[in-house]
């Protein structure tokens, strides 16, 4: 019925995707543990396990737990550093390249000595990938664990250091907090996308024991349980920029990944979601499709951010 | 380390019974799974029923039957997914994504075993048993439980060629009463095994590895964490090694040699 005249493409601040389906980072490993489940070249994008400049071994167990319709991690960014990456799995990622399906290299960090030591890694590693996307929803460890992009004044200041040094799309994966303003100042700073949100910062205590269930007090929330709220801060994100929004959060099925297009996300990324049903973002390709073709658009694009109010 | 790429198969509940106080086994019709999995890898279940509760149950096996394609599961109720799924019937659907982490190695040379086995962790120490009994080597068990109702595995054991089967209880109602590593002193004092493998709590486990290592017998263990997904993709799945790295249970293990493990 159409279907097939919709164009599905969509350019995510320059990374210029097939369709806009994208994995979650920390979700989707490096891609090619899912190639046992579907033809990942499906995809529009992929988003790598954040990487950081030297192998991090990331907290002790347990590092998850399950929370109504949700679950909560602190794997602690765990990853065998940019080098490692690519020695394990850069073939495979410059192959999928190939393939048309676009790889984000995510970098990852504590402060923006880190931030600048990993992206420098990566410019010189990995000239295959289309993006960068810089997680800066982590704990400031030089500042007592302040998140290092929650404030707009810290999150510019990662930004504008690492800035120069991409030359190449350069998105920034955002914390939950303060949207408006941190997008507006990421954008400010020369980010070409916004990707958010990442998981909500949480806590859950076994009452018998009384102690935590994962090994740190608290971890971030992920799954369904989150997804109205990331359908606002995408929303609200969306309002406030003009660059494009990756948008994800609880994001299980192609009417979660629409709602994420309608409330202004230009590509949608599954996360959670790959962990217990590892063929959803490739349904979500499929049912995107029909949707658009539903809708009676010829071009996606026209249902980015075209909620009424 | 296995080939065979972790995939996502279709199954059916054949049976699905009670066999101890809170022990069940179920048996799926899995045929395109059933003869690519090996004895000591794994599979996670998607239980329906709940949809507030997203993961799946990852579970180990005590068969895989390649003729029947069959997969059978004896698996503990502990919390709401082993509850639904003890409450799914003959003739229900659902998925199951593997195989998952890698097989029981068998080393080279190795031409006597003891197996030991504590609580539910019986499950993939049967599948060991049958791997050691298609290949030819002899082997002897110690099976622990809480209580007799909670005992399953000896008839198994023995059907499949075990010279002795030891039993412990903690409250004696069935063997004798203690703890696996008691039965299992005696029988390293023989000074005839290669090799012990094992599975069962953790405290047990540590137990059993370091009467291997006083013996000076190589260990095997198979370990059990909470995990997201079953592949290594999540990395919540860690597991501590002696050399102050992590491992992933699902992607390294679950099966480790007991000298690696952080006790």
């Amino acid at each position: 019925m159409g279907e097939k005249n919709v164009s599905m493409a969509v350019d995510l601040g320059g990374v210029r995707m097939k369709n806009p389906v994208n994995t979650a980072s920390g979700t989707f490993g490096f891609g090619k543990q899912f190639e046992g489940f579907f033809d990942v070249a499906r995809l529009g994008a992929i988003t790598t396990k954040g990487c950081s400049a030297v192998p991090w071994a990331g907290n002790p167990a347990p590092r998850m737990c399950e929370v109504p319709s949700g679950m909560m991690n602190t794997v602690g960014l765990a990853n065998p550093g940019v080098a490692g990456m690519v020695e394990q799995f850069g073939d495979y990622l410059a192959g999928l390249e190939d393939r048309d399906c676009r790889v984000i290299v995510q970098a990852a960090g504590h402060s923006v000595e880190e931030y600048v030591a990993a992206v420098e890694k990566i410019e010189e590693l990995c000239p295959w990938a289309s993006g960068v996307e810089m997680n800066i929803s982590c704990p400031n460890i030089a500042r007592g664990g302040a998140l290092v992009g929650g404030t707009p004044e810290s999150a510019a200041e990662v930004v504008r250091a690492v800035r120069p040094r991409v030359h190449r799309p350069l998105l920034v994966k955002m914390a939950p907090v303060r949207v408006p303003e941190i997008a507006r100042a990421c954008e400010a700073e020369g980010a070409d996308a916004l990707s958010l949100i990442n998981t909500i910062n949480g806590m859950s205590i076994d009452v018998r024991t009384r102690r935590s269930r994962l090994s740190k007090p608290t971890g971030g929330v992920s799954g369904p349980a989150i997804h109205a709220i990331a359908v606002r801060m995408v929303w609200e994100a969306a309002n406030a920029v003009k660059i494009p929004v990756n948008g994800m959060g609880g994001v299980a099925s192609w009417q979660d990944a629409a709602e994420m297009i309608l409330a202004g996300a230009t590509s949608v990324t599954v996360g959670t979601a790959n962990f217990y049903d590892p063929t959803c973002a490739s349904r979500v390709v499929d049912g995107l499709a029909a949707w658009a073709a539903e809708q009676g658009v010829a071009d996606i694009n026209e249902l980015i951010g075209a909620v009424e109010c | 380390m296995t080939a065979v790429a972790t995939g996502l198969h279709d199954v059916v509940v054949a049976s699905n019974e009670p066999v101890g106080d809170g022990l069940m086994r179920v048996v799926l019709s899995a045929p395109t799974l059933a003869a690519k999995i090996a004895a000591g890898q794994f599979v996670d279940v998607e239980v329906p029923g709940d949809a507030s509760e997203i993961l799946r149950v990852p579970l180990s096996f005590s068969h895989a039957d390649p003729d029947a394609g069959t997969i059978e599961i004896v698996y503990a109720v502990v919390g709401g997914g082993t509850s639904r799924l003890a409450a799914m019937a003959p003739g229900d659907a659902t998925t199951i994504v593997g195989p998952c982490g890698n097989p029981w190695p068998l080393p080279e040379g190795a031409s006597r075993a003891c197996l030991v086995a504590g609580g539910v962790g019986v499950t993939p120490v049967v599948a060991c048993a049958r791997m050691l009994s298609a290949s030819g080597v002899a082997f002897d068990a110690v099976v622990g439980a809480q209580t007799s109702e909670r005992l399953w595995g000896v008839e198994e054991l023995d059907a499949l060629g075990a010279g002795r089967v030891e039993v412990t209880t903690d409250d004696g109602t069935a063997g004798r009463r203690g703890f696996t590593t008691d039965a299992l002193a005696e029988l390293l004092a023989d000074g005839s095994y290669d090799v012990v493998f094992t599975c069962g709590p953790e405290v047990m486990m540590a137990g059993v590895a370091r009467l291997c290592r006083e013996s000076g017998v190589r260990c095997l263990v198979s370990m059990e964490r909470m995990m997201c997904c079953g592949f290594g993709a999540c990395g919540t799945c860690n597991v501590a090694m002696a050399d102050g790295s992590y491992k992933s249970c699902c992607k390294d293990g679950p099966v480790f040699d007991a000298e690696e493990v952080a006790w």
